[in-house]
């Protein structure tokens, strides 16, 4: 009979029909890749403190500190041009940091810590060189600063550093505020990381900013750039979820809120 | 809290690859169903409308000529197919000389035509009743396996943290919601055919008998 010509024509309408569906799946795939790029990429840039953690969880014994890698140092160039117009933070540590010489020492890692001061100090010393005026002036400004909050200061650096046997924070700029070191000592203590479940070596870097809330809930985590691993951006987003909430702003703080970055990298986990 | 979202994608690119291949066959069976659905939504609504269009001339219209000519205007609806196949049967036999006889091979011709015409209407529907049922358990399957490897992952790093456990079964679960994103529609589109088509049959098995009538009475 003459119907026998129907399934041609039907399965050819089919196929398109297929065809259809198939860039109408694609489409949608590609519409929810670009609006998640979109809703990533819309957040404020905001200034990003480095540091890298390089703690094996579970060892229980101090870490080293890590040199920060080459591929901070782009990152770095961006803080250090971000953070000059506002010298104070810098110097406000520079001031907190030569108090803090004479009372950690002996208590805990001597060695580690001497270490870090002294490039702290270098860094400062490298700052002031750049902008001496700007400097000078923040010097004045923060030094009547120090004077009326002195000793609110020194208990801070106390509690936050003598814990720190993990050992960790770096700065461009910004680490060097206790505040920062404190959160980062705070973080790498609830990081739990283990090399088995990593599938792969390379691209391994986790760049996150939170934002903090006065009283140190953390409000929000935001990925900047994940790595390739699952299991190490999930474990970073457990140990800040783990850290929240963290210790309060620090006080004269102009924001209601902070954002901070942060870079957590597997390196050293060998050891 | 929340996280940047692209952890979707970044589930899917770390998955196994049984979890993968779990994914594929879902993403095929989506996009078929998805097909179908449009073809056959087309195809049965433009086969109500005619027919609602044709059945209205018919009972307005008595002469027979007439509903012939007029129906070839509806080449897509169901009932102006089987009324024109009976038609052609009708003519077909030239002289009448035993009615009977003559109604007989019309209302075969036009049986036969109603039953080419339902199994044309529900090709295909039975695909998306297959992928309703089974999309979730190949999901499931996905899911199963994914947690399988988590727990051998526990078993290696001696750890039961959420944190050793949680990727891998996040992994394991977008099997699972695949399977489900790919279900769902499928029911949905299966039970609307279903009744669409019954509809249309019922149709058919009412107004065949007319269409005889109509003829043989001529």
């Amino acid at each position: 009979m003459k119907k026998g010509l129907y399934p041609f024509r039907t399965d050819r309408k089919f196929y398109v029909w297929i065809a259809s569906a198939a860039a109408m799946h694609l489409l949608v795939f590609f519409l929810a890749l670009a609006l998640l790029i979109w809703e990533s990429g819309r957040h404020v840039r905001t200034r990003v403190v480095n540091v890298t953690f390089v703690s094996l969880p579970g060892s229980g014994g101090a870490q080293e500190i890590s040199e920060p890698g080459q591929k901070t140092a782009a990152e770095s160039s961006e803080t250090e041009t971000e953070a000059l117009p506002k010298p104070q933070p810098a110097e406000q540590v520079s001031e907190v940091s030569k108090k803090k010489i004479p009372e950690e020492p002996q208590k805990t890692k001597p060695a580690d810590l001497t270490r870090t001061l002294e490039r702290l100090k270098q860094n400062v010393d490298r700052a002031t060189r750049q902008t001496p005026s700007s400097l000078n002036n923040a010097l004045a400004a923060l030094k009547q600063k120090v004077n009326s909050q002195g000793s609110a200061g020194g208990t801070g650096q106390g509690s936050g550093s003598g814990r720190g046997g993990m050992g960790s924070g770096f700065g461009n700029g910004g680490t060097a505020d206790p505040y920062k070191a404190q959160l980062a000592m705070i973080i790498q203590r609830n990081w739990e990381f283990s090399k088995h479940m990593m599938r792969s070596s390379s691209d391994m870097e986790v760049y996150v900013r939170i934002n903090i809330l006065p009283d140190g809930t953390i409000r929000e985590i935001v990925y900047d750039r994940r790595a390739s691993s699952e299991y190490l951006n999930m474990s970073v987003k457990k140990a800040l979820e783990k850290s929240s909430p963290l210790p309060g702003l620090p006080k004269g703080q102009g924001n209601p809120d902070l954002w901070i970055g942060f870079v957590f990298t597997p390196e050293g986990i060998e050891r | 809290m929340h996280d940047s979202k692209l952890g979707i994608f970044g589930l899917i690119s770390d998955a196994g690859p049984i979890v993968l291949f779990v994914l594929c066959i879902l993403l095929f069976f989506s996009i078929v169903s998805w097909a179908i659905i449009a073809y056959k939504f087309g195809y049965v609504r433009k086969s109500l409308a005619e027919s609602g269009a044709f059945l209205d001339y018919f009972f307005e219209v008595g002469n027979v000529e007439k509903i012939f000519t007029e129906s070839e205007q509806y080449r897509n609806g169901s009932l102006p197919r089987v009324f024109r196949a009976g038609y052609v049967e009708f003519r077909a036999m030239g002289q009448i000389t035993d009615p009977r006889q003559a109604k007989a091979r019309v209302a075969r011709a036009v049986k036969r035509e109603a039953n080419a015409e339902c199994k044309r209407l529900s090709s295909l529907v039975p695909f998306l009743a297959t992928v309703g049922n089974t999309a979730p358990f190949i999901g499931l399957f996905g899911t199963v396996w994914g947690i399988m490897n988590s727990f051998q992952n526990i078993g290696i790093t001696q750890s039961a943290s959420l944190a050793a456990v949680a990727p891998g079964i996040s992994e394991a679960l977008i099997a699972t919601a695949a399977g489900l994103a790919a279900a769902i529609p499928a029911v949905i589109g299966y039970n609307y055919f279903t009744n669409q088509i019954g509809s249309i049959e019922r149709d058919l098995e009412e107004f065949s008998p007319e269409f005889v009538s109509v003829c043989i009475k001529e």
